[in-house]
């Protein structure tokens, strides 16, 4: 599906967006705000399949990624909002159940916060460590390898 | 018992009107405050692969609520991957789902080949199918054998042992190492496949459907297990997609599924297999399909082999790979579900964020629903005919 259709999907439910078509795949940038109602729009438009949430650590803030499928159709679509160091993003289980543990993930690897999230507790880490996927936070380990980057 | 003894001091207590020889008027212990048990069962391995920690939540033997605290096998894979170069990828990966580790290595290849643009031998293609069908076997092999164990049947394990004992040397011949093979790269696969790798792949294939015969009447053949797995661990369809399971746990809620059929890659265009579906979406439809799908991987696996063309094994790629900057996803079926592989490039000599979509993680998100309202006696069997690897869901 071209990411302008699932942008008129979202347009249609009040949600701005910008989308664009990426070797990814459909690609839709939002607001972190509306990425509920987003994602609510998507599951009634047949979206049922949630693949996964991930943060990443572009350097000036976390972008998450919202990965969902049209199982039927085969269609494979790519939410990405941007919420700045310790910034939140609303929960979104209420439409995919199966993001309630990527959620408590991404909240302690990348240090941001999911209100509305039912059990919003750490998942793989204990109290105390650092959310270290962000960029800041070294890889301690004796096989670190340091490679230049031009 | 509170309300039994007397909280009033000596020599003020009224005469007891009780029968000779009794204390104290047995009332039984309905007096008692009942309460709901949290009980922990684990960390350890209910028919898993790895750690997994359970708190469930009890009234009498019915389980309330249920929640899996994992992280106990946490490696942090994903910062890890960070810091290594591209074909440097396979040592840590293998070590994510470390039952079917070509599997991730695969997805990893198939993400960087899309995101450097390297072409594939089709040669390589083949040989990845036909490691990747050997693993899926040797997988559920060793899924099968634990969940008789957890339904009481001991029997099975050592045979099902006994033919992955026959795949696993022949991975070793293949790649060099029993599971963390390290074998599939970025533009093909280490090395060519052995001389002489026919004959003890042939002997398997020979013995494959007759022996797991065998099993499925020591399992499911008999009338306990069939007790133990049937009606057990039920999941809707809707609940299966609410909550992103994929593979054999969706399929066995009957929704036709399976990436090697709806984005074929690799050799499985060319490749004819049926995929077996569930109606009930119990453990005994996920025991079945299990069960169906080495079936099917020997029929894959046979024709992979007939068919195995010349050629190359490899193409040609940098040491140094540095994929331009970009962004990907590659998935392929492994014997979880699918397993994907999110790579971010900033045109560097390692990943910017390597991403692995688990299976696993995912089907273990239904923990709470499956569990809930069954009894504790079933949460084992509900748990383990899941096919968690820890390994994969911690990262």
């Amino acid at each position: 599906m071209p990411a302008q259709r699932v942008a008129d999907i979202l347009a249609a439910a009040g949600v701005p967006s910008a989308p664009s078509d990426e070797l990814l795949g459909a690609v839709v940038r939002l607001e972190a705000s509306r990425v509920a109602d987003a994602l609510a729009a998507l599951l009634a438009e047949g979206f049922d399949f949630f693949l996964d949430l991930f943060g990443t650590d572009t350097g000036e803030a976390i972008e998450l990624t919202y990965h969902v499928r049209a199982l039927a159709a085969l269609d494979d679509v790519f939410l990405k909002v941007v919420v700045p160091y310790d910034g939140e993003a609303p929960s979104v289980w209420r439409s995919y159940p199966a993001v309630l543990h990527a959620e408590r993930e991404a909240a302690e690897l990348l240090g941001v916060s999911f209100p509305g999230h039912p059990n919003p507790k750490r998942l793989l880490t204990t109290e105390g460590c650092d959310p270290f996927l962000r960029k800041s936070v070294a890889v301690r380990s004796a096989e670190e390898v340091r490679l230049p980057r031009e | 018992m509170t309300g039994v003894q007397s909280i009033l001091p000596e020599g003020t207590q009224p005469t007891p009107m009780l029968p000779k020889g009794l204390k104290r008027v047995p009332s039984g212990v309905d007096q008692l405050a009942t309460e709901h048990l949290i009980l922990n069962v684990g960390p350890q391995h209910p028919s898993t692969h790895g750690v997994l920690h359970m708190l469930v939540e009890l009234d009498g033997e019915e389980v309330i609520a249920a929640e899996a605290d994992i992280g106990f096998l946490h490696r942090g894979i994903e910062k890890l991957a960070e810091s290594r170069r591209y074909h440097q990828m396979g040592t840590i990966l293998d070590r994510a789902d470390y039952v079917s580790g070509f599997h991730t290595e695969t997805a990893f290849a198939l993400a960087t080949e899309k995101l450097a643009e390297i072409e594939v031998p089709r040669k390589a293609s083949w040989i990845r199918s036909l490691v990747m069908e050997l693993n899926r076997c040797a997988s559920h092999y060793v899924w099968l054998g634990p969940v008789g164990m957890d339904a009481g049947a001991m029997a099975p394990f050592l045979y099902l042992m006994r033919e992955r004992e026959m795949i696993l040397d022949v991975l070793e011949a293949i790649s060099g190492s029993r599971m963390m093979f390290n074998y599939v790269r970025p533009g093909g696969v280490v090395r060519d496949l052995p001389a002489g790798i026919d004959a003890p792949l042939r002997a398997w294939l020979a013995i494959a459907d007759k022996y797991l015969g065998e099993t499925e009447d020591l399992l499911g053949g008999n009338e306990i297990f069939r007790a133990r797995m049937k009606g057990v661990g039920v999941i809707a369809p809707e609940t299966a997609l609410a909550f992103g399971m994929s593979g054999a746990c969706l399929r066995s809620s009957g929704i036709d599924f399976d990436l090697r059929k709806a984005r074929p890659y690799c050799a499985y265009g060319e490749i004819d297999f049926d995929v077996p579906l569930g109606t009930v979406g119990d453990a005994f439809d996920r025991y079945k399909v299990r069960v169906e799908e080495i079936h099917q991987s020997v029929r894959i696996v046979r024709q992979l082999l007939d068919g195995m063309p010349e050629g190359e094994h490899t193409s040609k790629v940098a040491k140094a790979l540095r994929p331009p900057a970009g962004e990907v996803y590659a998935a392929v079926e492994s014997p979880r579900g699918e397993l994907g592989i999110h790579l971010i490039s900033d045109g560097g000599p390692t990943p910017y964020r390597l991403r692995l979509r688990s299976p696993a993680y995912y089907n273990l998100g239904v923990a709470d629903e499956l569990l809930a309202g069954g009894l504790i006696a079933d949460m084992i069997v509900s748990l383990g005919s899941l096919d968690i690897v820890l390994g994969e869901i911690d990262r």
